[in-house]
């Protein structure tokens, strides 16, 4: 066997441990939370979430444009998160929700009178665990939608690393199952089992 | 013998969940980074002479969820029925469509029995995303209307529990080898201290 061939089964069989072990947690995240997001059945009072309502004086907000004044408000008010505006601003106002797994902000500012009406929502445990898995910042069928938190960049590129390593992982085993001669039969068998499966479902037999 | 059976196991069971491992995985990157562009619909095809069931005035749910299914072979189409809107002023039944592939818009006037049917087609990774997110947190109630979904969350969950298998027994094959613990451990404390870092850096 070529030494190039030895050295990429060397590498490949670790990595294939390595990268499981290092991603071990955020599998198990979202593995549990998609159990949760397609058996919401199973739980009772999940949405409910503790309310608290102010409206404190602000200061006019710093800055030109819509993005740089709701960050200083934020800053002002102490939130922190995604940012999500409504499709039309009243006039004289910055309205905006601001929300994270644990929670969510629902912010009216009236520039003139200096002043912000605040609705906080504090979510239960469960509910912030669920929310991790789709907290991403961004929709695709909504193309104006876009990360605004750098927070939000870093879970998302923990999602994209998890899934680049997973996929690294599964293309590595079919080599590694592959070389083992009293397996491929069976193994076969089995592969063109999940393939079939998942193609009735892809091509939208099922 | 017993880590010889959970190898065996971690093989075959990881063999036949690798194609829905790698549609979930895949599909992440377009629901992160992928917009859609809408593309040109097909032109609505109406249909008459419809045999449309009653109720829909005073039905909720699930009823009328499935009255509502009856409509979906007389306009030549089949999928999981998204929610149900009637419009009580002109008596119209409007209804989304859907599977991977296509979704539809269905708009059934109940006193004329005609239904208008907007189609439109899903390229490739809208159709991994959509599988990705069903069934999902919404409309739980009537969710799973249509015998695909019911299927397709079969092998959803079952893709889960076979990820957590294989996630333990992964754990126990590491283990046996003696000269790989020192560095498993490394790893396996990095990801516990990114992870732990993550989540802490996200809810703080």
């Amino acid at each position: 066997m070529p030494s190039f061939v030895k050295t990429f089964e060397f590498w490949n069989r670790k990595f294939h441990y390595y990268l499981g072990l290092y991603f071990l947690f955020f599998l198990w995240l979202f593995s549990l939370t998609g159990l949760m997001l397609n058996h919401q059945s199973w739980f009772t009072d999940l949405y409910e979430r503790h309310e608290t309502i102010y409206d404190p004086d602000i200061e006019a907000p710093a800055g030109e444009t819509q993005l740089s004044q709701t960050l200083d408000v934020m800053r002002q008010l102490k939130l922190k998160g995604e940012i999500d505006w409504p499709a039309a601003q009243p006039v004289g106002h910055i309205d905006f929700n601001v929300s994270r797994p644990n929670g969510a902000a629902q912010v009216r500012v009236d520039l003139n009178a200096r002043h912000a009406y605040v609705k906080e929502f504090t979510n239960g445990t469960l509910h912030a665990f669920q929310i991790f898995h789709t907290f991403s910042g961004s929709r695709f069928n909504q193309p104006a939608s876009r990360r605004d938190w750098a927070v939000t960049s870093v879970w998302v590129l923990a999602m994209d690393a998890l899934a680049a390593g997973l996929i690294v992982m599964v293309v590595g085993s079919y080599y590694m199952w592959w070389r083992l001669k009293k397996r491929k039969t069976l193994g076969v068998v089995v592969l063109a089992g999940g393939v079939l499966s998942c193609w009735v479902f892809v091509a939208g037999v099922l | 013998m017993l880590y010889r059976w959970l190898r065996d196991l971690h093989l075959y069971f990881g063999l036949f969940i690798s194609p829905f491992i790698l549609l979930f995985a895949a599909s992440v990157f377009y629901l992160n980074h992928g917009k859609l562009i809408a593309g040109t619909d097909a032109p609505a095809e109406t249909y008459r002479d419809l045999d449309v069931p009653d109720g829909f005035d005073r039905l909720k749910g699930r009823e009328a969820v499935d009255r509502a299914a009856a409509i979906l072979p007389q306009v030549r189409l089949s999928g999981e029925i998204g929610y149900l809107r009637y419009v009580a002023k002109d008596r119209h039944l409007i209804f989304p469509v859907s599977k991977a592939g296509f979704e539809a818009t269905v708009d059934v006037d109940l006193d004329a029995r005609t239904a208008t049917v907007k189609r439109r087609s899903m390229n490739l990774w809208e159709s991994l995303s959509y599988l990705h997110k069903m069934p999902g947190p919404h409309n739980a109630a009537i969710r799973g209307n249509w015998v695909g979904t019911g299927i397709w969350r079969l092998f959803a969950d079952a893709t889960i529990y076979l990820v957590l298998f294989i996630s333990l027994t992964g754990l126990y094959l590491w283990w046996a080898i003696k000269s790989e613990r020192r560095a498993g451990f490394v790893l396996l404390a990095a990801g516990a201290f990114t992870f732990v870092g993550l989540v802490y850096a996200v809810i703080r």
